[in-house]
């Protein structure tokens, strides 16, 4: 198991640099000169020579790259060129706001979705089970931006029970913060609680039809208790696997969500920055996004070992 | 997941599976939405109700009457004109985004089962690379170096449906080589390339098939977020998603702008997925003798 | 004997939709006895066992009785059929490397059910489980109750199986196939710890089988059935000596086929086809730990030998034994770490392009699985002619289609297969295509891995019968590799026995499978059911 995770951990950081060194030749090489691009065309020579200097951008690239990985490594994510302050501090203030809402969404949807797709399958063939299905297949097919734009009309404008967007803080105190993340966090779960659902459903009544399962069976133990103590165990293992790449469909859904409900967070962060092309910002902001993306998959991967004795002895 | 029946299936004659298809109501339903949608999108090129690049601001935010079936946008434009030209670039973006994902991923998938090992290790792990980038997020950094537009968001689309079909065409190529009619073949002398394209592709064709019309759904849905924030088809060409994020402000005073694209949206891509749910129960005969 | 019986199945019919599966069954089984119910495939022999088990399919429709306990189980409940199963009635299934819960540990299996049925505590069912696992012959100190199912070989996984099934002393025991996936020696192994359970716990079995040697050595009452339906029933030697219904004469007369074949005395051709010098093949050793990694495994060690032109030779061993790398390697589908093999004196591993493509010409392959060797989505016509594309100048269509006929009729195939795709045709008559495949190109070799073994016996008679008029009309040499002494003795002039990646005995057929010298070769023989000297034997026995 030790020799297990130690492997899997040099795949996460070669992977990782291998992602920071697309995020640096993207943002850094491709555009030719990124102090140009940020300041436009109109801007005059003297400018652009000024932020050149500011960014180093006259060393040769391979010394850029590691600069900005030590840099980043120890916890310097450089000055954003148009707020002017340090990418630290607008990341510290913007993560309290992403990661609590991908999480709370993360929640609702493992939440509904997992009951939802242990029923179902109990009920196979059922009326419930293809009412069921047909709900879901609804609603993986709405956009989640769109259904935010609903809940906000019909919650926000029209029932008034919700601010319509913005964040007071955390400072303002744990309700009303919660109170408006609620409306992002159930538009972002949606989509993903259908598509969690079916696979749930789906993975169950795969491993139903495993000859272990009929072994448990000639045991002598009931159907349900089948399902519940043979079955489930083994279904989860894909059903981690969605979780895992859901988590990335998560913090991507942010940008888009957290533009419509006007929340200070890590993707409207970004989103911004795109468009004054603040490259600094970008840089480290998306390679930031990145990692975490892979942290959660490596921690899908230690619970897959957990799930599946066979490998936990592999080591490969 | 039921997926290992779709591979290496026994043959069918294409009458039976026709009959079969006619007989599978979510396959009927989703063709019939499919094939409307992309009627509609075809005929928006000789004809709409009105010219959507004209801006009437006499008729503007009209509710939907006889003569504008959904009513008018905040610039008096027709609703329902718009929607059918909004189709046109939807699936436009969705199909060619699906086409590079097949045309690169699938040999890169083929070629990594073939050759294993370190091939297969480099290959995986760039993979891996792709999809630790949100696909928006890597469509929203795309768009912003080489600037908004259709274009654009076929390729950052296309490029994370690659390791897609990557991964699904590996995966069903290395369960189909150990079986022993390539043992045969490769026992009669026949090259790697020659197996993979006589016997592999005919047998996971029908996997690449259904995972076609999910990714081409999955399409739908992210150009639609990409012009939602921008990103996508430029002014004049109408998009679904723009048509949602300029609603966003008339909410209270015009509904039916938001309602309208995004009902498009969830038909176009509710039609598809029925349709690969349909194709899936259809050409895996597992599933068949269950029933 | 009057003793009250475990099972009284009295007139089971069984329909699955509209479609009649079991027809007037009828079957009796008395304590402490094994009782056998014979069949080939879609007799209903496995149908009949889950209708005992009502583990029957959906749509699955039963009628008739079946007493047991004073109880008709059709009539029984779901819950009242729980308290049955895994307490009063067992069941051993056929594939062993499937039928235990990857995710849970051996120990957690086996008292599962003892928690369950007698709500022993978690230590006491522990106890217990450890003691059965004993007794089946999987002792604590090289399996603990922690070990999971993937650490353990099929044969010890069948053990396990067996141990779920007898913990609660079950009355009844069905054992459906419980070897058929297995060697013979580890056959031998399961059968006997089987029997010594039935002695012991005075309980009784049904065991379902295709193997009439396996019955004829197991079994006190036999049933043989055939299409739903009961051909013989009665006392097992009985049944077997006399063999008074025609149709257990045919299955007995197939299962110990000999086919009629004018090459019996190996040709006298000395000339060597293909000759194997010191080939070995090594694996590399698992990673145990962060920078450790076990030794490498040596798959095949050592081996030389040579197959003069039209020879017949069995390679016979264990499963894991490496008889298939060997295969592998001879066909040119996997290199040796290191010897040669030359066919024709030339080595396989050196050869060029075109030599290669002559190589390949020369030497064919029939695999086992008659479903898996044909690209389901491809005609009869493409897959029987692929091996042309080793001719040196592609034929033409006409060309192409005059040789496929030719090898069709010379299987015993006739025209109409060729527009064809696979699965319209029966397991013998897929593999009469694979034969037909292998000799298109006029091979002087084949290799043969298994060819019969997935056949019902009757199909497996026919296949080879073919085999022997191959080898007398054409003058193909064989290699054939199989773990069933009966295949190596209706069709082999030499055998050689293969045992952990060595072969360790070489000579003609008859010598090494009457008095084999090397132990390995001895278990295997002594393994391998034989049906005429079981019942010569029990016949003896009986006075």
């Amino acid at each position: 198991m030790f020799a297990y995770v130690v492997r899997r951990l040099a795949t996460v950081l070669t992977t990782m640099l291998a992602a920071s060194l697309i995020v640096f030749a993207v943002l850094q090489i491709v555009p030719g000169d990124p102090a140009r691009l940020m300041l436009g065309i109109n801007a005059t020579q003297d400018a652009v020579d000024n932020l050149r200097e500011q960014l180093n951008l006259d060393d040769p690239l391979h010394v850029r790259y590691l600069t900005w990985l030590v840099d980043m490594v120890r916890g310097d994510f450089g000055n954003s060129y148009t707020y002017s302050v340090p990418v630290r501090e607008l990341v510290a203030e913007r993560i309290i706001v992403s990661v609590p809402l991908a999480l709370l969404a993360l929640t609702l949807s493992t939440i509904v979705a997992i009951p939802v797709g242990i029923f179902t399958a109990s009920r196979h063939g059922t009326a419930t089970d293809t009412a069921t299905m047909a709900a879901t297949q609804f609603g993986i097919a709405i956009p989640n931006f769109w259904f935010a734009l609903l809940l906000v009309y019909v919650f926000a404008i029209t029932l008034r029970w919700v601010p319509a967007g913005g964040f007071p803080g955390w400072h303002e105190g744990l309700w009303p913060a919660l109170q408006s993340l609620l409306l992002p966090a159930i538009a972002l779960a949606l989509p993903q609680a259908a598509i969690l659902s079916r696979i749930t459903r789906s993975a169950l009544l795969e491993t139903l039809h495993e000859d272990y399962i009929r072994t448990a069976r000639a045991k002598g133990l009931p159907a349900r208790r089948v399902l519940w103590h043979h079955a489930l165990r083994n279904a989860m293992i894909p059903v981690l696997t969605i979780m895992g790449l859901q988590f990335a469909f998560l913090l991507a859904g942010t940008i888009i969500i957290e533009n419509v409900f006007y929340l200070p967070g890590l993707g409207r962060l970004v989103f911004q920055a795109i468009q004054q092309l603040d490259l600094i910002v970008v840089q480290s902001v998306v390679t930031l996004l990145v990692a975490a993306v892979i942290a959660v998959n490596f921690l899908v991967d230690l619970a897959y070992a957990w799930a599946d004795p066979r490998l936990r002895s592999r080591t490969r | 997941m039921s997926d290992a029946n779709l591979l290496a299936t026994e043959h069918d004659d294409f009458r039976h599976i026709v009959r079969r298809a006619l007989q599978n109501r979510s396959f009927v339903v989703g063709l019939v939405i499919t094939l409307t949608v992309i009627t509609i999108a075809l005929v928006s090129f000789v004809w709409t109700p009105y010219d959507v690049t004209k801006l009437v601001i006499a008729d503007r935010l009209k509710p939907p009457s006889m003569t504008h079936w959904i009513g008018t946008d905040h610039f008096g434009r027709d609703i329902a004109s718009m929607i059918m030209e909004g189709a046109r670039n939807s699936i436009a973006v969705a199909l060619v985004a699906v086409a590079i994902g097949i045309l690169v991923g699938v040999p890169i998938g083929c070629w990594a089962a073939a050759k294993r090992g370190a091939i297969d290790e480099v290959l995986m792990r760039g993979s891996d690379i792709v999809f630790a980038f949100p696909a928006l997020l890597s469509a929203v950094m795309i768009t912003a170096i080489f600037g908004p537009g259709a274009v654009n968001a076929i390729i950052a689309i296309g490029i994370f449906n690659i390791p897609v079909f990557a991964r699904v065409a590996r995966g069903a190529a290395l369960s189909i080589w150990p079986r022993e009619f390539i043992l045969s073949a490769r026992a009669s002398g026949k090259s790697d390339a020659r197996i993979t394209l006589e016997h592999i592709l005919p047998n996971i064709a029908n996997l690449l098939l259904v995972q076609g019309t999910i990714q081409f759904s999955l399409g739908i849905l992210a150009e639609a977020g990409l012009s939602y924030v921008g990103l996508g088809a430029q002014p004049p060409n109408p998009s679904w998603g723009r048509m949602l994020s300029e609603a966003q402000t008339m909410m209270a005073i015009a509904p039916q702008m938001a309602i309208a694209p995004g009902v498009a949206i969830i038909i176009t891509v509710l039609g598809l997925n029925l349709l690969g749910d349909g194709l899936r129960d259809v050409l895996d005969p597992k599933l068949r003798r269950d029933r | 004997m009057s003793e009250t019986p475990v099972l009284k199945i009295e007139k089971l019919n069984l329909e699955i939709g509209p479609k009649p599966i079991l027809r007037d069954i009828n079957v009796t089984v008395r304590p402490g006895t094994v009782h056998a119910i014979v069949g080939e495939s879609g007799s209903g022999k496995s149908m009949t066992a889950l209708t005992a088990m009502r583990l029957l399919p959906h749509g699955a429709k039963p009628s008739g009785a079946i007493h047991f306990q004073q109880r008709n189980l059709l009539t029984l409940s779901e819950p009242e059929m729980c308290a049955l199963r895994g307490d009063d009635i067992g069941m051993v299934f056929q594939e062993p490397m499937t039928a235990l819960n990857p995710v849970k540990t051996i120990g957690e299996q086996v008292a599962e059910g003892i928690r369950w049925h007698e709500g022993a505590t978690r230590s006491d069912a522990e106890d217990r489980a450890r003691h059965l696992l004993d007794r089946v012959g999987l002792p604590e100190k090289q399996f603990p109750l922690d070990r999971y199912p993937h650490e353990l070989s099929g044969g010890q996984r069948q053990r396990v199986v067996i141990a779920i099934a007898c913990a609660l002393k079950p009355k009844l025991l069905i054992a459906d196939e419980p070897t058929t996936a297995l060697d013979v020696v580890l056959q031998k192994q399961i059968l006997d710890l089987l029997r010594l359970l039935v002695d012991e716990d005075g309980m009784g079995m049904i065991l379902i089988s295709h193997d009439l040697g396996v019955v004829a050595d197991m079994a006190d009452d036999l049933t043989v059935l055939r299409d739903g339906t009961i051909q013989e029933a009665g006392s097992a030697v009985d049944v077997l000596h006399h063999q008074r219904h025609a149709y257990t004469r045919q299955l007995a007369e197939a299962s110990t086929h000999v086919p009629g074949w004018e090459n019996r005395k190996a040709p006298r051709s000395d000339v060597p086809l293909l000759l194997l010098e010191n080939v070995g093949k090594d694996y590399p050793g698992r990673r145990t730990g962060l920078f450790s990694t076990a030794e490498p495994f040596r798959a095949v060690d050592q081996v030389s030998f040579a197959i003069p032109e039209g020879r017949s030779v069995g390679l016979v061993g264990r499963s894991g034994c490496g008889k298939s790398t060997l295969a592998r390697m001879i066909l040119a589908l996997d290199k040796p770490t290191s010897g040669s093999i030359n066919l024709h004196g030339i080595d396989t591993a050196k050869a060029s392009g075109t030599e290669m493509e002559s190589l390949r010409r020369d030497m064919q392959v029939v695999f086992q699985d008659p479903y898996g060797s044909f690209n389901p989505r491809r005609t009869v016509e493409w897959l029987v002619s692929e091996p042309l594309h080793t001719l040196p100048d592609a034929p033409s269509r006409s060309e192409r289609r005059e040789r496929v006929l030719e090898a069709l009729k010379e299987v015993g195939m006739t025209k109409d297969a060729l527009g064809r795709y696979p699965h319209e045709f029966s397991g013998g008559q897929r593999q009469r295509l694979a034969i037909a495949r292998a000799i298109i190109t006029r091979p002087k070799l084949i290799v043969a891995d298994e060819p019969v073994s997935a056949l019902d016996v009757s199909i497996r008679s026919q296949i080879l019968d073919l085999f022997a008029v191959l080898n007398d009309h054409l003058k193909i040499a064989f290699l054939f590799i199989t773990h069933d002494l009966t295949v190596a003795r209706a069709i082999t002039h030499e055998v050689m026995v293969m045992d952990a990646g060595k072969i360790v005995e070489h000579g003609p057929a008859g010598e090494v499978l009457h008095h084999p010298e090397t132990p390995a070769a001895r278990a295997l023989v002594d393994a391998a059911p034989d049906l005429q000297q079981t019942i010569k034997v029990r016949m003896s026995a009986a006075g």
